[in-house]
C-alpha cells in the first residue's frame, strides 16, 4: 500500500457522538491514526442507538455507531478516575491532535483543557466543539444536532406553507459542522508544519452551521424579509418539485431550469402543445401559474414508475432523479462505480457495509476504509503497549484500579 | 496588506476558483483561512449572482448570495473558451496551488484545460472538480439541480410529512456540501503535495455528501430491513414503531422539546418540564405521576402514551412565546428545548451577540458596512479573517492581468474589446 496522505498523524479523540468522530474520519481515510477514548461508564450515545446487527443490541453491535467510526482504535478509560486521567495525558502526549465535544468546561474540570495541555505540549492542535461555544449566556446549553437544526433556521424553512414545519431528519447540523472542523484541522496542521505552532480551534456548531443559511439571514437583515418554507418550490425554476409516481410512496424530482428545458420537458411528456401555451411560456409565467403547472406535471408522473420518468427526462436533457429510498441507495449504479459502500468483517457484527466520510476521491491517494468500527476498548493492549510503550504490569494496575474500564456498570440499555 | 497576514493558516496558497452556485463556498472558506483566492467569472458576470438582492434591487452587483459566498476573494473576468483567454488562464495556473471547478465532467478536458493538460503546465497542480455524481460513471453526465441531487441519497425521502411529498430545505444545500468537500479535498491534496511534490485530481461527488446527513437511515434498512418513513419531525423509535411528538406549537411559532424518557439526560429534562407545568397549574395528576424512566421508555412504551403526553405538553406551550420557552425553559431550567428560529430570531440571538459573532465588512460603493455571518470557528493562533467584500464584476482585472501577469494596458483594452476579459 502506498504511503497515505496523513500517515503518521495521530489523533486522540475524546469527542463523541457525531461531530468530532466524523471530523477525524477525513484524516483516518487518508492514513492518520485515530484513538477513541471511551468508557464503559459513559457510553457514546451512538453505541446504544439502533440498528443493531442481528437485532441483538449489545455495546458492540450498533451500526449507527459503526457508520461513524470505521478505521479507528478504541480504548476504554474512566476519566473520572485520577489514574484514568494519567492515561489520557499519555495519549495527549502521543497525539498531534486532540478533539473533544463535551459541554464547555468539562475537559477543563479534568485538567485536560487546552490551556493545561498547551503548557506541556505547545504544538498541540486542540479542537473543542460544542453546541453554542464558550462564553455567553447560552454556553452551557447542552444538546444534539437535533437542537441546532432548529436554532439555525433550517426547520422553519422545511415543509409546507399550510402545515407545521417538518424538521430535517436527525442531527442535520452535525453533518455541516464536521466539514468545517475537518478543514480547520488540516489548515492548522499545515500552519504547524510551517511554523511549529499548535493552536486551539473552538467551535460553536450553531455559528458554523449558519454559513449554510447565510443569504436568507442577510435578506432579513437588509430587506426585512423573513424566509418561509415553500414545499419544494424554487424562485429559480418551474416546474421544480417532488412529484408522485405509480406505487406506494414513490416520488420523482424534476427541475426545469430554463425555457429550453421547458420545451424539452413538454416533448418528453408527449404534450408539445403545452410548450405553446402562453401562461407557461417563460419562467415568470410558470411561476405565476405554478399550481396549475404542478397539477399537469403530477397527472403525468402519477401514471409512471420513478425510474422510468428519470430515464425519459434525462434523455430529454431535463434534470430529474428518483427520490431514492434506502434500498435504492444500496443498488445505486453510480455509487457502485465509486465503490462507495465498503464491505468489511466486524468481529461482533459480521460483514457490514461501511461508508466513507470523504465525498471525494483523490486520484493518486484515494480514500480507504481498511478496518471496521472498533469494539469498546478493543485496542487497549495495542494502544497502551505498542503506541504508548507501557508494560503489562502497568496496564494490569490500571485494570485493577478501574481506571481502564472493562465492564458495563449495569445492563446495556438501548436509547433509540 | 497588514502585517497580521503572516498569522493566517493558509497564507502561502493561491487558489483559482471557477465554481458556481453553492460550490462557491469552498473557495470562500479557504479565503477565510488566509489563502488568496481568485474568483474567475465569464465576461459580463457569473450566473451565480442570484437573489436575494440588496434592497431588492435586481442587479448582479447586489446579489446577497454572491456576497455571502465570495467574501475575501479577488475577482477577474476571463473567457477560458477562447485561445487568448486560455493562455492567460495557463499563466495563472503556473502561479497557483489549486484550481476549483464545478463544470459538467469533461468540459475542461474539451477545452484542453483538464487535469492532464494542467499537470503538463505544472506537475504539482491540484485540480478539484465538484460535480453532482463525480467525474466518471453511469450518472456522471446526468442533468442535475440542487433538488435532484438532494434526492439521490435517501435523505430527502426521510424529510417531510407523511402522506405528502418529501420536502427539501427551502434554501438549497447540496451545492454547499459539495463546495465544503471541495475545500477539504483540496487541502488534503496540498498536504500530500507538500510532502511529495505530487499534484492530483480531486473528484468530489455531491451525491455522496447528500448521503451524509442520513444518521442511521441507511443502516436501518441495510442491517434491520426497516425502511424509515418521514414523520414531519416526530421522533421515530425503530424498535417499536412508536412516534414521539417533539415539535409543539406555541404563541408565536414552534419549539422542539425532547420529551423523552428511558435514559438520562432525558429523564431529568422531562421531569423538569413537568415541574414547570406543575408550577403553572398545567400538569394533570397522571402526568405528575408518570415515571419517565419506566413509563416513557422508548423501547417498551405505546403510541397512546406518546400522544397523550404530546397533547398536554402542547396545551402548555401554547400559553408561552418561543423566547420564554427558550430562556426560561432551556437556559434557566435546563429543559431540552430549542426554538424553531426564523431568520429574525437568529439575527436577534443573544448568544451570537455576546460572542461577537457578526462580522462587519465594508462596501465602499454603498458607503457603509454589511453584516455577515462570522468566522466559522475561532482559531487561537490564526484567526479567520474577512479581508474584503465579494468582488464586483472584473474588479481586479487591472491588478491581476496588468500588475501580476504583466499584460500591457493596451493589450488589456484589446482583450476587453474582444470580450475575453
Amino acid at each position: 500500500m502506498n504511503e497515505q496522505v496523513f500517515s503518521g498523524i495521530k489523533v486522540a479523540e475524546f469527542a463523541w457522538v457525531i461531530v468530532g468522530p466524523s471530523t477525524s474520519r477525513y484524516l483516518a481515510e487518508h492514513g492518520a491514526t485515530i484513538v477513541k477514548i471511551e468508557s464503559h461508564k459513559r457510553l457514546d450515545t451512538l453505541r446504544s442507538t439502533s440498528p443493531f446487527a442481528g437485532n441483538r443490541p449489545t455495546v458492540d453491535s450498533s451500526m449507527a455507531f459503526g457508520r461513524h467510526n470505521p478505521n479507528k482504535y478504541s480504548v476504554s478509560i474512566d476519566l473520572q478516575h485520577p489514574n484514568g486521567r494519567k492515561l489520557a495525558w499519555k495519549l495527549i502526549q502521543w497525539a498531534d491532535i486532540v478533539t473533544e465535544s463535551f459541554s464547555p468546561g468539562t475537559m477543563e474540570k479534568w485538567g485536560l483543557g487546552y490551556e493545561d495541555v498547551r503548557k506541556l505540549k505547545p504544538d498541540i492542535i486542540y479542537l473543542s466543539s460544542s453546541m453554542q461555544g464558550r462564553g455567553g449566556p447560552h454556553s452551557g446549553y447542552a444538546g444534539y444536532g437535533m437542537n441546532a437544526v432548529n436554532l439555525c433556521g433550517f426547520t422553519e424553512v422545511s415543509g409546507w406553507k399550510d402545515m407545521r414545519p417538518a424538521a430535517p431528519h436527525g442531527a442535520y447540523t452535525d453533518y455541516i459542522s464536521t466539514r468545517f472542523d475537518a478543514l480547520a484541522l488540516i489548515s492548522a496542521l499545515d500552519y504547524r508544519r510551517r511554523t511549529g505552532k499548535g493552536q486551539w480551534i473552538e467551535q460553536s456548531q450553531f455559528e458554523t452551521s449558519l454559513h449554510f443559511f447565510a443569504p436568507p439571514i442577510m435578506d432579513y437583515q437588509i430587506n426585512d424579509r423573513i424566509m418561509e418554507r415553500d414545499g419544494n418550490r424554487s424562485p429559480e425554476a418551474a416546474p421544480h418539485g417532488v412529484f408522485p409516481c405509480k406505487g406506494d410512496d414513490n416520488w420523482i424530482t424534476i427541475a426545469v431550469l430554463d425555457d429550453e428545458q421547458w420545451c424539452n420537458f413538454c416533448d418528453a411528456i408527449s404534450q408539445p402543445g403545452l410548450a405553446k401555451r402562453k401562461e407557461f411560456a417563460t419562467l415568470a409565467d410558470r411561476k405565476r401559474n405554478e399550481d396549475e403547472l404542478e397539477k399537469l406535471v403530477s397527472d403525468w408522473t402519477k401514471r409512471l414508475m420513478p425510474d422510468d420518468i428519470e430515464s425519459r427526462l434525462q434523455e430529454a436533457g431535463v434534470p430529474s432523479h428518483i427520490v431514492a429510498r434506502p434500498r435504492d441507495v444500496y443498488e445505486d449504479i453510480q455509487l457502485k462505480e465509486r465503490a462507495y459502500f465498503v464491505p468489511i468483517d466486524h468481529p461482533v457484527m459480521g460483514k457490514q457495509s461501511f461508508e466513507p466520510q470523504s465525498s471525494f476521491i483523490l486520484s493518486k491517494t484515494p480514500r480507504q476504509i481498511s478496518r471496521p468500527s472498533p469494539c469498546l476498548g478493543e485496542h487497549n493492549e495495542l494502544v497502551f503497549k505498542k503506541f504508548l510503550g507501557m508494560s503489562d504490569e502497568e496496564i494490569a494496575e490500571h485494570i485493577a484500579d478501574g481506571s481502564i474500564t472493562t465492564e458495563l456498570p449495569g445492563q446495556f440499555k438501548v436509547s433509540m | 496588506m497588514d502585517n497580521s497576514e503572516a498569522q493566517s493558516a493558509l497564507s502561502p496558497y493561491l487558489i483559482l476558483d471557477l465554481t458556481e452556485g453553492g460550490c462557491m463556498i469552498g473557495g470562500r472558506l479557504l479565503a477565510d483561512l488566509g489563502a488568496r483566492v481568485i474568483k474567475i467569472e465569464s465576461p459580463g458576470g457569473s450566473p451565480s449572482r442570484i437573489g436575494p438582492y440588496y434592497k431588492d434591487d435586481i442587479n448582479p452587483e447586489k446579489s446577497l448570495f454572491w456576497w455571502a459566498y465570495n467574501t475575501g476573494k479577488s475577482g477577474i473576468t476571463l473567457d477560458i473558451t477562447r485561445p487568448e483567454g486560455k493562455e492567460i488562464f495557463r499563466d495563472l495556473v503556473l502561479r497557483a496551488d489549486a484550481v476549483l471547478e464545478s463544470f459538467e465532467p469533461g468540459y475542461l478536458d474539451g477545452l484542453k484545460l483538464g487535469y492532464n493538460n494542467l499537470r503538463e503546465i505544472k506537475p504539482g497542480i491540484i485540480l478539484t472538480s465538484i460535480s453532482p455524481f463525480g467525474q466518471n460513471g453511469p450518472k456522471s453526465l446526468y442533468r442535475a439541480s440542487d433538488l435532484t441531487i438532494w434526492a439521490t441519497g435517501a435523505y430527502l425521502f426521510a424529510c417531510g410529512n407523511p402522506g405528502r411529498a418529501p420536502t427539501w430545505i427551502s434554501f438549497p444545500q447540496a451545492g454547499l456540501f459539495g463546495g465544503a468537500e471541495g475545500a477539504i479535498g483540496t487541502m488534503t491534496a496540498i498536504w500530500h503535495r507538500n510532502n511529495t511534490g505530487e499534484g492530483q485530481h480531486v473528484d468530489v461527488s455531491m451525491q455522496e455528501s447528500a448521503l451524509s446527513p442520513n444518521l442511521n437511515v441507511l443502516q436501518m434498512w441495510g442491517v434491520s430491513g426497516v425502511e424509515f418513513h418521514r414523520l414531519g419531525g416526530a421522533l421515530y423509535v425503530p424498535s417499536t414503531g412508536v412516534q414521539q411528538p417533539i415539535y409543539f406549537r406555541c404563541r408565536d411559532g414552534y419549539v422542539m422539546i425532547l420529551v423523552q424518557g428511558g435514559n438520562e439526560p432525558f429523564i431529568s429534562s422531562s421531569a423538569r418540564l413537568v415541574k414547570w407545568m406543575e408550577e403553572e397549574k398545567m400538569a394533570p395528576d397522571w402526568l405528575i405521576r408518570l415515571n419517565w424512566q419506566t413509563d416513557y421508555d422508548a423501547t417498551t412504551m405505546g403510541q397512546q402514551t406518546a400522544d397523550r403526553v404530546g397533547k398536554i405538553v402542547e396545551r402548555f406551550t401554547l400559553t408561552k412565546q418561543k423566547a420564554e420557552l427558550y430562556r426560561e425553559g432551556a437556559i434557566k431550567r435546563k429543559i431540552m428545548i430549542a426554538p424553531v428560529s426564523t431568520t429574525r430570531d437568529i439575527s436577534e440571538d443573544l448568544q451570537l451577540e455576546s460572542r461577537n459573532y457578526w462580522e462587519k465588512v465594508h462596501h465602499d460603493e454603498l458607503d457603509g458596512s454589511i453584516i455577515y455571518c462570522g468566522p466559522f470557528v475561532k482559531m487561537s493562533e490564526t484567526p479567520l479573517k474577512y479581508r474584503s467584500r465579494a468582488p464586483m464584476i472584473g474588479e481586479h482585472n487591472d491588478e491581476i492581468f496588468g500588475h501580476e501577469l504583466g499584460i500591457s494596458p493596451a493589450q488589456i483594452d484589446t482583450l476587453k474589446q474582444k470580450d475575453i476579459i
